[in-house]
């Protein structure tokens, strides 16, 4: 609430979306030196294939319960289909209208979520743990009886295609959409998860259901609760209300392994924005996907590189030129691919200072390298800082959800601080030199074209789109 | 909705009901002899901590000329003291796993550390030396000119609500320095001088003005140690002067437009004077706000967004020492003009004035306001940023756990009440952001 007013130190640093989920699963740390382990929890599945995750917690009388279904914007056929079907299961259903469910969700003070992103699309409620029942009712018929009511429908499409062209307005609500069609192309990782306004505009309330119908099936599906419940009471619960949704034709996932592109050579997106008073920018390339056995020592890497406030980037940009209010770099991960990106902006007469000291920054990795002290602070700080990040009930079940979604289990969080212990100078050289792409690297600039389009020219070769183009 | 009722037992039950919750004795606090007063919540759940330091200086304290100052100030309590030379303070901090950030606003600066529970002394012995020894470098001030710059820019930039709400405050203030946006005029954060900081910091960074709360997996008798330790041997200084200027009454409608070309639909804001929130309105007034917007349920949803007139709405009760705004945001549907818009939104909130809420909407807010306090009593981050919260704009941490009684005793009477007495036209400042240039016809 009170953000409005708030002018925070370093709150670009979280802003720029991407570095939010610089080091995002993996866990570590712990009481002074011993290890942090997920707290307990037991996974089980329904004889329909449901995937159901129970952890309990009781430090407040709440509960999240999470589904996470394994479709997302790599499965649109049209641009934006699955984060609008997400959306859309919140018109109603079980017979209660839009605003009825809506009427009772709000009276128990509770909220009831739902998003599309690029591989998956999740529900979520947030409740207090007295009302369990009526809560798991509505989220049941929510998310396996979904009305898409017809009125309702055209009344949030309208909404969603307004939305686009007010993202629009903000660079840094739509870089990592220009980003990822910059680099992955034609490739299911370059779709507009949020869709275009006119891909939004042409679906129907049919192509709703039958996504709805193709992905949301129990054996395609987990749930994960965490908070104040008995796990023994909870599942029977589960089990009452799940155990007779039924699977439907067997689900198709795309191969998102084929057809990866590689960048062939440097590229720059220049995206005008006539009445830009700064540059937004994006710089980086293809990398690693989920399941990288290394990513650990990556995200430390990183943390040295633009990871944290004294990081090299922020240091560099920020705190020795002046040039900007943060700068930061981060990895974004897929099952079969992902992205690395270095990210700032700066007033549009220093565009040009800024992004070459963004390059000559990133280039001391590999002619400098990380020394012992650096190294050792760095591994020092995610170690630090890890254990808030698992305190919620809703960052639990988002990360229930997300052992789902990419096939990874606690060993992955329980062995985090010993992988992190284990990072070696020597070791931080073999992940420069084989994670962090050094050539060929793409650009996307949001600004005056006009003012820094001859700057473009020198760091690829340019495309310029208007950023009121219906397109990414 | 046969609920209500055991939503009720547990809204007035609320701290003694939930088996672990946070209760007012679990909470601790000393006061050391230069006046810094230190609150204390010992809770192991992981193993770290956090430091919430609120300073009673923002940009109320400010006058024309160093608008912005607070805030800039907060930038440079981090570029260097005595023992802690320039860039040290963030160097130190993260080498020890900790992090941090800071936020400045119309009323406080407040620094936040969170750190692994064992380094607590590093956080403390830091935190002494920018507050006794702050060396202003004048090299570091001329950097971070460009720093904030940049911070404001990127506001204006990405935030259609930064733009309108700065344009709306110069025009519902009149005298008092809410006036000013937290961020400053830019001219101001081009001039200010050396000796600005140096005053700043004598008068306002003394510990007689300073409330520290310490949560996490920490012990009180560790916590006064180092306090004693680190923090007591810094001098007191006389109380900084009290702000002087008293908002005039407003006395009829007044209006402002701002022009962005990038702005796809009209953005409209309104801006309504309502008591500072240590007026015993604050819960009615809180609880209108729920009300008003929080859910889709909402009326401002329900009036507008339902109607197809807005695509989104909001409405923002500040915590406030001195009387401030109640903020009401709707952004247009594309094709619905800026005039049809306001009519409807002054329609809903009028609507409040004239007919009043029902009970069900009001347990409604009380439930809302419930869940609201235990997911902040979630995490130890929560807790110091609420207890800090509560000493501050209340006046005593204790007040947080009043706060379900004092939002129990609000019935539908004395919602519609504070609607009339302040969501009136001669109180309103109305604020129009739009693409098109503000011309005669």
């Amino acid at each position: 609430m009170s953000h409005f007013t708030k002018t925070p130190k370093a709150a670009a640093l979280v802003l720029l979306s991407s570095f939010v989920f610089a080091l995002p699963v993996m866990a570590e740390q712990a009481k002074n030196q011993s290890s942090f382990q997920l707290p307990a929890y037991e996974q089980l599945k329904l004889d329909n294939g449901l995937t159901v995750f129970l952890l309990p917690q009781h430090e407040v009388p709440l509960i999240t319960v999470q589904a996470t279904v394994r479709a997302g914007a790599v499965n649109d056929k049209v641009a934006g289909l699955a984060q609008l079907t997400s959306q859309a299961l919140l018109l109603g259903a079980g017979g209660k209208s839009k605003a009825q469910i809506e009427q009772m969700v709000d009276f128990l003070g509770a909220s009831l979520n739902s998003d599309g992103s690029m591989e998956g699309s999740s529900l979520r409620a947030d409740f207090m743990a007295k009302d369990t029942e009526q809560m798991l009712a509505v989220f049941h018929q929510v998310l396996t009886q979904p009305a898409f009511d017809a009125t309702e429908f055209y009344k949030l499409k309208a909404r969603q295609v307004a939305a686009v062209a007010q993202a629009k307005e903000s660079p840094r609500m739509v870089m990592d959409q220009y980003f990822n069609k910059l680099v992955f192309g034609a490739h299911p990782y370059g779709n507009a998860v949020s869709g275009t306004a006119a891909s939004l505009q042409s679906i129907s309330q049919l192509q709703v259901k039958n996504f709805h119908q193709s992905y949301y099936q129990p054996n395609n599906t987990a749930i994960s609760i965490v908070g104040d419940f008995k796990a023994e009471v909870m599942k029977a619960q589960l089990q009452k209300l799940f155990a007779s949704w039924k699977n439907g034709a067997a689900v198709q996932q795309p191969d998102l392994t084929a057809a990866l592109p590689k960048a062939e050579k440097a590229k720059v997106l220049l995206v005008n924005k006539a009445d830009a008073i700064e540059t937004t920018f994006s710089i980086g390339g293809i990398a690693i996907k989920q399941d990288n056995p290394d990513y650990v020592g990556i995200s430390v890497v990183n943390t040295v590189l633009g990871g944290r406030f004294t990081s090299w980037l922020n240091d560099e940009l920020r705190v020795n030129s002046g040039l900007t209010y943060g700068a930061g770099s981060g990895f974004d991960r897929y099952s079969a691919s992902g992205t690395f990106n270095i990210g700032s902006f700066t007033k549009t007469e220093s565009t040009q200072a800024a992004v070459d000291l963004a390059l000559k920054t990133y280039q001391r990795l590999w002619d400098k390298g990380i020394d012992q002290a650096t190294l050792d602070s760095a591994k020092a700080y995610v170690k630090g800082q890890f254990p808030p990040r698992f305190e919620t009930n809703t960052a639990l079940a988002g990360l229930l959800g997300d052992m789902y979604l990419y096939g990874f289990n606690q060993d992955y969080i329980n062995s985090f601080q010993s992988k992190v212990d284990q990072l070696t100078v020597a070791e931080s050289k073999r992940l420069i030199n084989s994670y962090f792409p050094k050539d060929q690297l793409q650009f996307v600039l949001i600004g005056k074209a006009e003012a820094i389009k001859d700057i473009a020219k020198t760091y690829g070769e340019v495309k310029q789109v208007e950023i009121t183009a219906d397109s990414f | 909705m046969k609920l209500k009722q055991s939503a009720l037992a547990l809204m007035l039950g609320l701290v003694i009901s939930s088996a672990q919750a946070t209760e007012a004795k679990d909470i601790q606090s000393f006061t050391l002899k230069n006046g810094m007063k230190i609150l204390v919540l010992e809770d192991a759940s992981i193993p770290n901590a956090n430091s919430y330091l609120f300073w009673k200086v923002g940009s109320r304290n400010e006058y024309p000329g160093i608008t912005g100052i607070s805030h800039f100030f907060e930038h440079m309590m981090f570029n260097g003291a005595k023992k802690y030379g320039p860039k040290m303070f963030d160097q130190t901090m993260e080498a020890a796993g900790g992090a941090n950030n800071a936020y400045t606003t119309e009323d406080l600066t407040v620094y936040t550390n969170w750190f692994p529970a064992n380094a607590l002394e590093t956080i403390f012995d830091l935190e002494a030396d920018r507050i006794g020894h702050l060396d202003i470098n004048a090299k570091m001030v001329e950097s971070e000119r460009g720093v904030v710059t940049s911070e404001r820019s990127t506001g204006l930039e990405n935030s259609n609500f930064r733009t309108i709400q700065e344009a709306l405050k110069g025009v519902a203030f009149l005298a008092h320095p809410y006036s000013w946006s937290v961020i400053g005029h830019e001219s101001d954060i081009k001039a200010w001088t050396l000796d600005d900081l140096k005053r700043y910091h004598k008068t306002y960074y003394a510990p007689n003005n300073a409330v520290m709360v310490v949560a996490g997996d920490v012990k009180l008798a560790e916590v006064k140690k180092l306090a004693e330790q680190y923090f007591a041997p810094i001098p007191s200084q006389p109380e900084p002067e009290a702000v002087r200027t008293v908002e005039p009454e407003q006395k009829g409608e007044r209006r402002v437009y701002v022009q962005k070309a990038s702005v796809t639909s009209p953005n409209l804001l309104l801006g309504f004077h309502i008591p500072a929130s240590s007026s015993p309105d604050y819960y009615a007034l809180d609880l209108l706000n729920s009300i008003l917007s929080q859910g889709n349920s909402s009326r401002l949803y329900q009036g507008l967004v339902d109607k197809e007139l807005a695509v989104d709405v909001f409405s923002y009760l500040p915590m406030s020492f001195d009387p401030n705004l109640f903020y009401m945001m709707a952004i247009a549907n594309p094709g619905v003009k800026a005039a049809d818009l306001e009519t409807a939104l002054i329609g809903v909130i009028n609507k409040v004035a004239k007919e009043g809420v029902s009970q069900d909407e009001l347990e409604k807010a009380k439930n809302q306001k419930l869940m609201q306090f235990y997911r902040e009593m979630e995490t130890i981050n929560g807790k110091a940023d609420i207890i800090g919260t509560y000493e501050l704009y209340f006046g005593s941490y204790q007040k947080l756990f009043d706060a379900p009684k004092n939002y129990q005793k609000v019935t539908p009477a004395d919602i519609q009440r504070v609607a009339q007495s302040y969501l009136k036209k001669s109180n309103r400042t109305v604020a129009v952001l739009d693409s098109a240039e503000d011309k005669d016809l």
